[in-house]
């Protein structure tokens, strides 16, 4: 039936926007819902082919080319629509700062951590969960990014989104960090340690998960 | 009216308000409106952010300057200095995120007329341009490219269904008057027309209260 496959994209869309991760890229039904729309288009070519320019007079098959017609602008819909919101949640990545590769990195440790072991054939085609274009839309993302950020390099564009309440917050450390550097002098993050720091001297630290902001 | 504003009113030139706090409360009204408006609202022109901006970096090397000192005097001052400095930077980075994501929602509506994009910084208008290059980029070469010629573009207005997505008008918005005058607002059945005073907080729909906002006899909160 036309446009199933486009409706199954969407539900991907629709259930990537739950999640916190993203799943995996689905190749296979992108590549089936284009390829829909080149058997459409080229049926439409072919019952209009005896016209020429002329518009068809019959009324099945204007209704034919029509009805053809509306399933590939759906398609199109249904494909734009996958991949936009695949992108937004790339860009929300990008924009807390987390690395495509890191990406690609905790989408194998799922793999492997679900598998247990066993059917391990399919592992190469999910070592990442981005198509190559969508790794290369986070790598230009990222520079864009940057170079936005580039101009107001004072505020940090990334920074807390939570109005600042204290200067100083007091900190769990969660994984070994090793030494920071503070204007107080240099203090060593150990697991399980509590420390009473500068906001703006660990904010960085607690987005990428070594620290855990108490109270 | 309290008693600064009857001081004022005596004697403006001794309590006047300096520029700082005028631009500080400047750019929380913009960060407050922005936040609230349901569309990009213009970026400010007589180059506040340009000011905000360069007090940022003047706090900052104070307190670079002052960090050397142990004097427990200036010590509490810093921290004064430097929590302050945390609230500016943070008022200054919400109000660009909030516009970043109006931008990034409905890029191509604020790229398609020239009034629109007056609305944008010079460095807004050339990030929303380029995302929206890379944005075609990429759907180009995921799949549009194995599409029909005619049907690769992304602002297709044909077929009753512009491609482009706007802003809802009709979001709802809370604003305060700043003056006295009548409210007209669209009902569910009937417009009414409601006398409002100075200070009344009304709630309407956004296409209704932009004309009272753009003409300062309101603002958003």
């Amino acid at each position: 039936m036309y446009g199933d496959m486009g409706n199954k994209l969407v539900h991907h869309a629709k259930r990537t926007q739950n999640l916190a991760h993203l799943p995996p890229y689905q190749a296979e039904i992108v590549r089936g819902v284009t390829r829909e729309v080149r058997d459409l288009k080229k049926d439409v070519d072919e019952l209009l082919e005896p016209f020429g320019d002329s518009q068809p007079t019959e009324p099945h098959i204007s209704c034919t080319v029509m009805v053809n017609h509306l399933a590939i602008r759906r398609n199109k819909r249904c494909l734009l629509a996958y991949h936009r919101t695949r992108t937004d949640k790339l860009e929300e990545l990008v924009w807390n700062g987390s690395d495509v590769v890191d990406l690609s990195g905790q989408q194998v440790r799922d793999t492997t951590g679900t598998s247990n072991g066993g059917a391990v054939g399919g592992v190469d085609a999910t070592t990442s969960s981005l198509s190559p274009q969508e790794e290369e839309y986070v790598r230009q993302y990222s520079d864009l990014l940057a170079a936005y950020k580039g101009q107001w390099t004072d505020i940090d564009l990334t920074g807390s989104l939570e109005p600042p309440r204290d200067l100083f917050i007091d900190v769990r450390v969660l994984k070994d960090a090793g030494e920071i550097q503070t204007e107080y002098g240099a203090i060593t993050l150990t697991k399980n340690s509590q420390f009473y720091v500068r906001q703006g001297d660990v904010e960085r630290l607690i987005t990428q998960g070594y620290l855990h902001k108490l109270g | 009216m309290d008693i600064d504003d009857i001081l004022r009113q005596v004697d403006p030139v001794r309590h006047s308000v300096p520029p700082e706090t005028r631009d500080l409360q400047g750019l929380t009204r913009l960060w407050v409106a922005e936040r609230s408006a349901p569309e990009l609202l213009e970026w400010p022109q007589d180059g506040l952010i340009d000011r905000v901006n360069s007090r940022v970096k003047a706090q900052i090397e104070k307190v670079e300057e002052m960090t050397g000192d142990m004097d427990p005097k200036t010590n509490f001052a810093l921290i004064v200095i430097q929590t302050e400095l945390e609230r500016y930077k943070y008022l200054v980075r919400s109000y660009l995120r909030a516009r970043i994501a109006k931008v990034d929602k409905h890029a191509l509506h604020y790229l398609s007329s020239q009034e629109l994009r007056r609305r944008l910084s010079p460095t807004e208008i050339a990030y929303a341009t380029r995302h929206q290059a890379l944005l075609h980029n990429h759907y180009l070469s995921s799949f549009l490219s194995s599409f029909p010629e005619k049907l690769q573009n992304l602002n297709d207005t044909s077929g009753n269904v512009s491609m482009i997505d706007s802003p809802d008008p009709n979001t709802t918005v809370f604003i305060r008057l700043l003056r006295d005058l009548d409210v007209q607002g669209m009902g569910t059945d009937d417009d009414i027309k409601l006398p409002s005073q100075n200070g009344d907080i009304v709630i309407l729909r956004w296409s209704s209260a932009k004309p009272l906002v753009d003409d300062g006899d309101a603002e958003l909160v």
